[in-house]
């Protein structure tokens, strides 16, 4: 919510990710077009089986070797990811200059080495430190991620530590390859809820202090409202509405995002039952013809199944894929229970 | 740490007195023909002039106890059957240095060639190591040992032009023995190397390391490799120590001189302090590797300690 810039660092162009699964080709990414600002912290949201991990693995070529890019393009510095083959080519961009938080912090690290050594092995290869001063390094890191008694604690092994300590340790790690742009791949679905909040002020501070450009990617909304500037929600492999949080949680356009808000649990009053999208994803093994949420939406229109919706800009900054938004279209209210949204954000 | 290696120990000492305990009653249960190789030809007075001369019709707590008592300095007996009168130290002490030599050779052989092999697979999974390793370990494990080690002996005695039979003295001749005697060791290596990297490969922090930018070789060799190693360490110790016992199959083939074969044959000659000192040494032996595999494990797998931890759930 500061320090965002008008300067793409990430450019993503009609990418399309396929990949091979027993012979059947699921279409993971379908389409998509992203700009990422220097400085900005873009939440990406959206059901599991969305695509919002494919996508952000695609940056750095984490993607198992099934998946490949169909067409499209990640530019990077003048430089197009999408055309990178070789190892060599992603570890100048793997930690260097994009690094990332994983999920689960109780398997993402080595049980067999002490923590700092595996921050060490971090700042060895991207910052070419070494001895003492990778020692003095990773103290500070540990420090910095809220880590107290850091001499003792870079001696200790993961098992050692709390699922909130391990996120920590993996920030730091992240944090050691002094990247540019830091994905967190829902850093906060595998902790318990009193340390979720923790995690996400620690990334936010950090993420500020060191002028990073972050992505997050969470089904967790009440996560996003809080941390990003933007948000992109993701279903089917496709981006559906992206704006401003602001714009995204109090003025959504598309019937998804509405129906996502619609199922957070706050918005839910006593006695009330919660609100559930009825029906399942689309399979992406088949092909996806017009709007991918029409048949699971109640008040789909005749259009949507016919024709994919184009992106339709709302302002400059809000951009919706919903037929609702064509002059042509009936007008349909958002739900009601959504206005309840902005009673959350004032209090 | 000292505590729990005490605590083992002494289980050990229980464990190993309640085996011998048992293998001695059993052998006093077997029929007396055993003990006599001219038996129908002896009348009552001098059958039992014998047994009395083993020592078999006192009491068998009495015997027991004589047996023990000995033991506790370090007195394995005298063989009865199989060597009349030799001390049974003697024996196994001549026997036992080339089964041994033996066995920690074709031990080196199989992880040297093994784990390779194991951790190549891994790498190339579905590619030709995998294929090639795969072919090995199914036909080592699904042909009977006896037939390819008899293949190994003719055909490769005739290629190296040499005499089928063991010479101490002559090094060409360890050669096929040793490497028959690891085939199988070799097979196991590798299947179990290349299935616990399979296991590591899947793991997050592997996917971590990715991310973090550690090229691919590199993650194999520090992450992968050596963690997959860590569950293959605990089963060295035995694997050494049952390497002293040698192989049954391969010292009769080749004629070693050899321990393997040694515990059947005093079994079948009824030789009942052989029997029970080699029990008592296969016995020991077999404990002791596991403790020193499970220790080993210890001082190389942080997760694991002997001490409780206070407060530990």
């Amino acid at each position: 919510m500061s320090e965002k810039t008008e300067n793409p660092i990430l450019r993503v162009e009609h990418l399309d990710i396929k990949f091979n699964l027993r012979g059947k080709v699921l279409h993971a990414i379908r389409d998509v077009s992203l700009d990422l600002y220097e400085g900005e912290t873009l939440a990406i949201v959206g059901e599991s089986g969305s695509g919002k991990s494919v996508l952000t693995k695609a940056f750095m070529g984490l993607n198992d070797i099934n998946g490949w890019i169909d067409h499209g393009s990640i530019l990077y510095q003048g430089k197009d990811l999408a055309q990178y083959k070789t190892e060599k080519e992603w570890l100048t961009i793997r930690g260097r200059e994009i690094a990332m938080v994983l999920q689960d912090p109780m398997t993402s690290l080595n049980p067999l080495k002490t923590i700092g050594a595996q921050i060490e092995e971090a700042l060895r290869l991207h910052q070419g430190l070494r001895g003492e001063a990778a020692k003095a390094k990773t103290i500070e890191l540990l420090n910095d991620v809220g880590i107290t008694e850091p001499e003792r604690r870079r001696k200790q092994y993961p098992h050692e530590f709390s699922g909130g300590m391990r996120q920590r340790v993996i920030i730091a790690i992240a944090l050691a390859c002094n990247p540019r742009i830091l994905i967190c791949d829902e850093p906060t679905t595998a902790l318990d809820v009193t340390i979720q909040a923790q995690i996400i002020r620690l990334i936010y501070d950090l993420v500020h202090k060191l002028h990073l450009t972050a992505i997050y990617i969470t089904h967790d909304l009440g996560v996003v409202a809080n941390v990003a500037d933007r948000v992109a929600v993701m279903y089917a492999g496709d981006i559906v509405e992206i704006g401003t949080s602001r714009e995204v949680f109090y003025e959504p356009a598309h019937p998804y995002t509405w129906a996502l808000l619609s199922s957070l649990p706050q918005l839910g009053k006593k006695g009330e039952d919660l609100y559930t999208i009825r029906g399942t994803p689309p399979n992406l093994y088949n092909e996806i013809i017009g709007d991918a949420f029409a048949p699971r939406n109640p008040q789909a229109l005749q259009a949507d199944f016919v024709e994919r919706p184009p992106f339709f800009e709302i302002t400059p900054t809000h951009k919706a894929r919903t037929w609702l938004l064509d002059s042509r279209a009936p007008h349909i209210d958002p739900p009601k229970v959504l206005s309840r949204i902005r009673k959350l954000g004032n209090s | 740490m000292l505590k729990y290696v005490l605590k083992r120990l002494a289980a050990s000492v229980v464990t190993l007195a309640i085996v011998i305990t048992l293998v001695f009653i059993l052998l006093r249960q077997m029929p007396i023909e055993g003990y006599f190789d001219n038996f129908e030809k002896l009348n009552e007075a001098q059958i039992n002039a014998k047994l009395a001369n083993l020592g078999l019709t006192q009491p068998i707590f009495v015997q027991l106890r004589n047996f023990f008592g000995k033991l506790l300095h370090g007195d394995l007996g005298l063989s009865s059957r199989y060597s009349v009168g030799t001390p049974i130290s003697q024996i196994i002490a001549q026997k036992a240095p080339l089964s041994m030599w033996m066995g920690l050779m074709s031990m080196a052989i199989s992880l040297l060639t093994g784990i390779p092999l194991g951790s190549a697979m891994a790498r190339s999974k579905s590619g030709f190591w995998d294929k090639f390793g795969t072919v090995f370990i199914v036909f080592i494990n699904a042909v009977p040992a006896a037939v390819y080690y008899i293949f190994i002996q003719m055909y490769g005695t005739s290629l190296m032009g040499i005499s089928m039979l063991f010479d101490r003295a002559n090094p060409v001749t360890w050669i096929l023995p040793v490497l028959s005697m690891s085939l199988g060791s070799t097979a196991s290596y590798a299947m179990w190397i290349r299935r616990y990297m399979l296991d590591e490969m899947n793991k997050d922090y592997v996917r971590l390391a990715r991310a973090k930018g550690v090229q691919s070789q590199k993650i194999m060799m520090r992450h992968v490799f050596r963690n997959a190693f860590v569950p293959m360490i605990q089963y060295i110790p035995s694997s050494i120590m049952y390497t002293i016992c040698g192989s049954i199959y391969i010292e009769s083939l080749y004629s070693v001189p050899g321990m393997g074969g040694l515990l059947v044959d005093v079994i079948g000659r009824q030789d009942n302090p052989m029997v029970q000192a080699l029990v008592m040494i296969y016995s020991a032996i077999g404990i002791i590797g596991l403790l020193l595999g499970d220790l080993l494990m210890g001082v190389i797998d942080p997760r694991i300690s002997f001490v409780k931890k206070e407060g530990a759930r």
